[in-house]
């Protein structure tokens, strides 16, 4: 079946949480329709290659997405630079997304930009109904973005919220049942909650992030290694981009 | 599509003259979500290897102003991963199957071709990789040495009946001598070029950006080059060439075809749109009707030089 297209998006609002991060709205309902949390979108912004970023939210009946943006190098800054009303090639949604209909209850545990991804899975939960927990990590208060009502907020100055990094956040949680915990953030931070994740015995995903060129899973460029059934190899590459990017973090070697 | 796009590369006809690159579109099943691959002349499969190979490390791309390094190194299932799960697949395509076949020594290249050649109902072409610049042994050392190409092209020419084209690194400094020598060596058509070995630097941390420390440039950046190439195979060799680097357009595509290929490959492209293979058939056919051109190998190798 042929019915995917790369497509082209208007900007219609553009926000600065921070100094250097923005947030963006984009007019695109075939993607808004589509989407699911956990899958991004890859966008012309730079000389030659697209710049993947997750999906913050998506919105069926203004037919938007959204998406966060923190500035670290050209293809970012260009993209700071965009005017509301300019039009942006876009590819998407792409990847694999998050499983959120396997568990009752979710804890979502980001920091950096790990948390514009989890805002869309926040939405979609609380849509559902589902027991959801939000904790999100950052160094200080000004850095503080994304922030909804109940979400647990930790700071590592700790000006702001509890004192420390996400795991301070995670321990202060009252565990019942066995909820299902989707991490994205900065490695170290994702190999800390998944080790946090299985201390407690409970099912752990994280969204990995590689280097992309074609987002649509053609080049091989983008691989993570997964632990390997065949015990004659020591791991397998598998796509970030197509397969990826959330992976089981029992399955994934981060 | 009408049939002014139909092109034949010697005894191999295609729908058209535009064909997939080996490494930019798998074994087709991603992008033909995108398009219907029917429209095109053909796919050209991942580079396979006789065992299956897991490719480099780390960071494997890096931007370029108007490409691409990547340093894949051959990550692929194996030979016999794909008659198993994709060479039905590819076929069910209804366009031109052509299997790209890598190694590292010239037993590796005998193996492969003796493994596929059973299946040549399945096969319109072996693309014999004598390129790749991301493994470390075989491959670009190989495509270098007029006389391995020659050796090696001789050896698999006795071992099948299926066409072989043969697909040859831009990285030497006279490009008719390996070409000559696959043509002497019993190949159908030669294949350029491959990518021209590149390297970028992070200047922060000073180290390479992929971490095979080089890697191979393609896209826009490469096409003066690999146009030069063609049109320096074309006036000394027999057999026909299909065209290969930065193509992005239709208009690229006559250009190669005036430079002398009979057919061409898409590769970088596809990676920035995914319906590149798509648009670029497109635009030819309305290149034909605007220019009246009743079949588009009629530009093949209709350069006058200066
Ligand atoms: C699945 C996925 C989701 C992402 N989601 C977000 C998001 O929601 N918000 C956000 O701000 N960023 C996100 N990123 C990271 C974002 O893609 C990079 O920050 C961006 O590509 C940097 O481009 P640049 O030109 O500004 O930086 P440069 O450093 O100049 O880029 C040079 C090259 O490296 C690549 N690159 C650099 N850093 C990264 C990185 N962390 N991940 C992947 N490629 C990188 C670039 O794409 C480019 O090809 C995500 C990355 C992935 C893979
Ligand atoms: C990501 C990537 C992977 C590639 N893998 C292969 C391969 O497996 N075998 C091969 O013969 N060529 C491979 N190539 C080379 C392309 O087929 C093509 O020859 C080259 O990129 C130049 O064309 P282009 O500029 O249109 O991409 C690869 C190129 C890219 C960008
Ligand atoms: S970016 Fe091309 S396969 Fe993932």
């Amino acid at each position: 079946m042929s019915n995917k297209q790369e497509y082209k998006a208007e900007i219609v609002s553009k926000d600065y949480l921070n100094e250097d991060t923005l947030f963006f709205e984009l007019k695109c309902p075939e993607i808004a329709d589509a989407a699911i949390p956990g899958q991004f979108v890859n966008i012309s912004c730079s000389k030659f290659l697209k710049r993947p970023f997750g999906i913050a939210s998506a919105n069926k009946e203004d037919g938007t997405i959204s998406i966060g943006v923190k500035i670290i190098g050209e293809g970012t800054k260009n993209l700071s630079e965009i005017e509301i009303g300019e039009i942006v090639d876009i590819l998407g949604p792409l990847g694999n997304g998050f499983d959120l209909d396997s568990f009752d209850s979710y804890i979502l545990a980001g920091g950096g930009t790990g948390v514009f991804p989890l805002n869309f899975a926040y939405d979609t939960l609380s849509l559902m109904g589902k027991n959801v927990t939000t904790v999100f990590g950052f160094r200080d208060r000004s850095q503080v973005i994304m922030e909804k009502e109940g979400h647990i907020i930790t700071t590592d100055a700790g000006d702001y919220g509890i004192k420390g990094n996400v795991l301070a956040g995670l321990d202060s949680l009252s565990i019942s049942g066995n909820p299902c915990i989707l991490v994205v953030g900065p490695t170290p931070m994702m190999k800390g909650v998944g080790e946090w994740a299985r201390s407690h015995s409970l099912k752990c995903f994280v969204s990995t992030e590689q280097h992309m060129a074609c987002g649509v899973g053609i080049c091989l460029v983008c691989v993570c290694k997964i632990r390997s059934e065949d015990p004659n190899e020591e791991y397998k590459h598998v796509r970030c981009c197509k397969d990826g990017p959330v992976f089981d973090y029992e399955e994934v070697i981060l | 599509m009408s049939s002014r796009l139909n092109v034949k590369v010697g005894s191999v006809d295609l729908k058209s003259p535009v064909i997939l690159a080996s490494g930019t579109c798998n074994f087709g099943r991603e992008l033909s979500e995108y398009y219907d691959l029917s429209v095109l002349g053909g796919l050209s499969s991942k580079g396979l290897t006789i065992k299956p190979r897991a490719g480099n490390e780390g960071c494997r791309v890096a931007e370029c102003d108007s490409g691409m390094l990547n340093s894949v190194g051959l990550q692929n299932p194996g030979v016999d991963y794909f008659i198993e799960h994709e060479l039905d697949y590819m076929r069910s395509l209804n366009t031109g199957v052509i299997v790209n076949v890598a190694g590292h020594s010239f037993d590796d290249y005998c193996g492969m071709v003796r493994k596929l050649d059973p299946f040549k109902e399945k096969i319109d072409v072996l693309e014999i990789n004598l390129s790749c610049p991301n493994v470390k042994e075989g491959c670009m050392s190989i495509g270098s040495s007029p006389e391995q190409v020659k050796k090696i092209v001789s050896a698999l020419r006795d071992l099948t009946t299926l066409p072989l084209w043969i697909k040859l690194t831009p990285n030497v400094s006279d490009i008719t001598a390996p070409a000559l020598a696959a043509q002497e060596g019993g190949a159908d058509a030669i294949v350029l070029i491959n990518t021209l070995l590149g390297m970028r630097i992070n200047i922060k941390t000073r180290r390479p950006v992929v971490q095979n420390n080089t890697g191979g440039y393609s896209g826009p950046a490469v096409k003066p080059v690999a146009i030069r190439m063609v049109s320096e195979c074309s006036r000394v060799l027999d057999i026909p060439i299909v065209g290969c680097g930065g193509i992005e357009t239709a208009e690229d595509v006559v250009e190669f075809m005036i430079a002398g290929a009979s057919a061409v490959e898409v590769g970088t492209a596809s990676l920035i749109h995914p319906d590149a293979g798509l648009r670029i058939t497109e635009g030819l056919e309305r290149y034909c009707e605007d220019n009246k051109i009743e079949n588009i190998s009629s530009l093949t190798g209709t350069l006058e030089l200066w």
